[in-house]
């Protein structure tokens, strides 16, 4: 995409909302931000594709590492966002209808993100494909691959019905928007709501059983592997699929606001707040039967793992990162009237987001540094340098599609325009 | 499996154990070398470990050896979660890897309980000469040599049984080297082979036996 088209498209943009734009300098600075980032992950990358997995810390102690981590940090991401939009075009929670479109365009940007996360772990990167040529019934890997692959479908199916309308009425002005309308002509959006609903309702169950649950039991169902071994684990991944996912909207609303010049819907945000509030609530009450159950039982294989993430050399992770900064401390904003404050639930939610990071990684790795049978030996794991650029990169990414999207497709368009037909 | 030898006819294929004595292992790790020197395994891949226990609080403490090759369980953990059927239960019984199917994803590595499976991360011993040249037929498939990003490098390996040298009438190289004669190798379903009387001894256990994954390495307390 040149320069001059997004100038355009801006422009364009400013024709339709007579709101004031962001700085140019805000925006260069962010796209600038990352370019570097891109180009310092694709370097980590390249580096990585020439001398494969040697590049990376990891063993056939800890097979699995940062890369799966942040697979499902953004699976979960992904699903808690498409999960929000559900709330609004299935079950006709209208007072989030201005999020909708950029809940279905963040999820559909997390699952490509996630989905690259996976490929770039993959030991032999050219036989991607072959995981949906070949099929292992038994696997939930082989599943989820599929599942990935209809649920990314159905995003994009239902983010084209939520823009529709809008990309007929900038088709005369603009020639992206005139291709993505694909011919469709009409301004009705009666249809567009019911074929919302339509897909919204097959998409929640496989939103919920076939991609975040489903990611859940790639993990629930390995006996040799302390903690993974429980049905509470793809439990566990959906409710912090709803965690992730609404506190990443609630700080993506509130910063594009912001950068935007735009006000924010304090009232919106306050009820986001609250749905935060008690999806972390359900989520620690989970957390609290996880850890009580091995405790009691005094599970060797389990409390090992345990011992290892409270008192390890990374304890900080779960401590402060996984509990303080991502559970506790958001939970005391949203729990009480500081949540009233729009600077605060957004400082809640970039806490979530960010701790949330840490109970993937305490997902992850944890069981696997723990040796799988007595006698051999531990594992050591923290992701090196090419981990973390290519990491940076693909975030980078998923950031920049995001952005473009958001800055030349009609992602936030006012909602009264077609709010009115919505859910009548 | 001699008498399996003599008489092809009475079963299709027998049912290969390894019986493993931990009284007469002596923690040499021949095992351990004479399986790299056969399977030409590079740093950082032993299909075979010798794993060490100790028992009792000093100064009154015992070792215990516990040699680790793959199980070849009945039930293998490792071939339910494979996304691609890469890996399976042969014919021969013992799980094999396909690594011209593998994608590399180690799914499996985190699914055993016994760490049997290593994931070949493409290095060589460079500093022995003729390394990379020849590479061991596993599971009787002629591998050429190793090229840098050519199968199995970035794919999954472990231990074959040695079913090429079974194959052609021998043990696995790992029973034939061990210097305490510590390992049996042979048929469970040949009532008079040494490993099925062994087998039915009250000393026979095996590892995790309550995960059900019903293992074909038996161990003598």
């Amino acid at each position: 995409m040149s320069a001059l088209t997004r100038e355009k498209a801006a422009l364009r943009l400013a024709d339709e909302h007579p709101a004031p734009e962001p700085s140019k300098h805000l925006r260069a600075g962010w796209y600038a931000l990352l370019a570097v980032l891109l180009i310092a992950g694709g370097a980590a990358i390249f580096h990585r594709t020439v001398n494969g997995l040697a590049t990376t810390n990891l063993t056939s102690i800890t097979p699995w590492g940062a890369w799966i981590a942040f697979y499902i940090y953004f699976v979960g991401l992904s699903a808690g966002a498409f999960l929000l939009s559900s709330l609004i075009y299935v079950f006709g929670m209208t007072r989030f209808e201005r999020l909708g479109r950029m809940a279905l365009l963040t999820a559909l940007v997390a699952m490509i993100v996630a989905l690259s996360f996976v490929l770039l772990d993959l030991g032999r990167m050219e036989r991607a494909l072959s995981a949906l040529v070949y099929f292992n019934w038994l696997s939930p890997l082989a599943w989820e691959m599929r599942f990935y692959l209809i649920y990314i479908l159905l995003l994009a199916a239902e983010l084209w019905f939520a823009m529709r309308v809008d990309l007929v009425r900038r088709a005369d002005r603009s020639r992206l928007a005139r291709w993505l309308s694909f011919g469709s002509k009409s301004l009705d959006t009666a249809r567009d709501h019911r074929m919302l609903r339509i897909l919204g309702t097959i998409g929640v169950p496989i939103a919920i059983f076939g991609v975040h649950g489903g990611t859940g039991t790639i993990f629930a169902i390995v006996k040799a592997r302390g903690m993974w071994f429980s049905a509470l684990t793809p439990i566990v991944f959906i409710v912090s699929a709803l965690v992730s996912g609404t506190a990443l909207l609630a700080l993506l609303y509130i910063l594009r606001q912001k950068a935007l010049k735009r006000p924010v819907d304090g009232g919106m945000v306050a009820d986001l707040g609250r749905l935060l509030g008690a999806f972390l609530l359900v989520d620690l009450g989970l957390l609290f039967y996880e850890y009580l159950v091995p405790l009691l039982s005094m599970a060797p294989h389990d409390t090992g793992v345990m011992h290892l993430m409270m008192e390890g050399p990374y304890a900080w992770t779960f401590w402060i990162l996984q509990l303080g900064i991502g559970m506790v401390a958001p939970a005391i904003i949203l729990m009480t009237r500081l949540r009233e404050s729009v600077p605060l639930t957004a400082v809640a939610a970039l806490m979530v987001v960010v701790g949330i990071v840490g109970v993937r990684f305490n997902i992850v790795v944890p069981p696997l540094i723990t040796p799988a049978l007595e006698g051999l030996p531990a594992g050591q794991y923290f992701p090196s340098a090419v981990e973390w650029w290519s990491s940076a990169g693909i975030i980078a990414m998923g950031l920049l599609l995001f952005s473009l999207a958001a800055d030349l497709l009609p992602v936030d368009e006012d909602v009264h325009v077609i709010g009115g037909t919505a859910h009548d | 499996m001699t008498a399996a030898a003599q008489d092809p006819g009475s079963r299709k294929e027998p049912y290969w154990v390894m019986v493993i004595d931990l009284q007469k292992c002596i923690g040499c790790d021949t095992c351990t070398v004479s399986c790299k020197a056969e399977n030409r395994t590079p740093p950082g891949i032993s299909y075979n470990v010798v794993m060490q226990m100790e028992i009792g609080e000093f100064p009154h403490t015992r070792r215990t050896y516990v040699p680790r090759p793959c199980m070849q369980c009945d039930r293998p953990p490792c071939v339910g979660v494979c996304p691609v059927g890469a890996t399976y239960k042969g014919e021969s019984g013992v799980v094999i890897i396909d690594d011209d199917r593998c994608i590399g994803c180690r799914y499996c590595i985190a699914a055993c309980p016994y760490g049997a499976r290593s994931f070949d991360f493409g290095e060589n011993y460079d500093e022995m000469i003729a390394f990379t040249e020849v590479q061991a037929p596993e599971y009787g498939v002629e591998q050429g040599p190793r090229r840098k990003g050519e199968a199995p490098i970035g794919t999954v390996r472990k231990c074959t049984f040695c079913l090429h040298r079974i194959n052609r009438g021998e043990e696995p190289a790992c029973v034939e080297t061990c210097i305490g004669d510590a390992r049996y190798f042979g048929d469970l379903n040949d009532p008079d082979s040494a490993v099925a009387k062994l087998a039915a001894s009250p000393r026979a256990f095996r590892l995790k036996e309550e995960m059900g994954t019903q293992p074909r390495v038996i161990y003598l307390k």
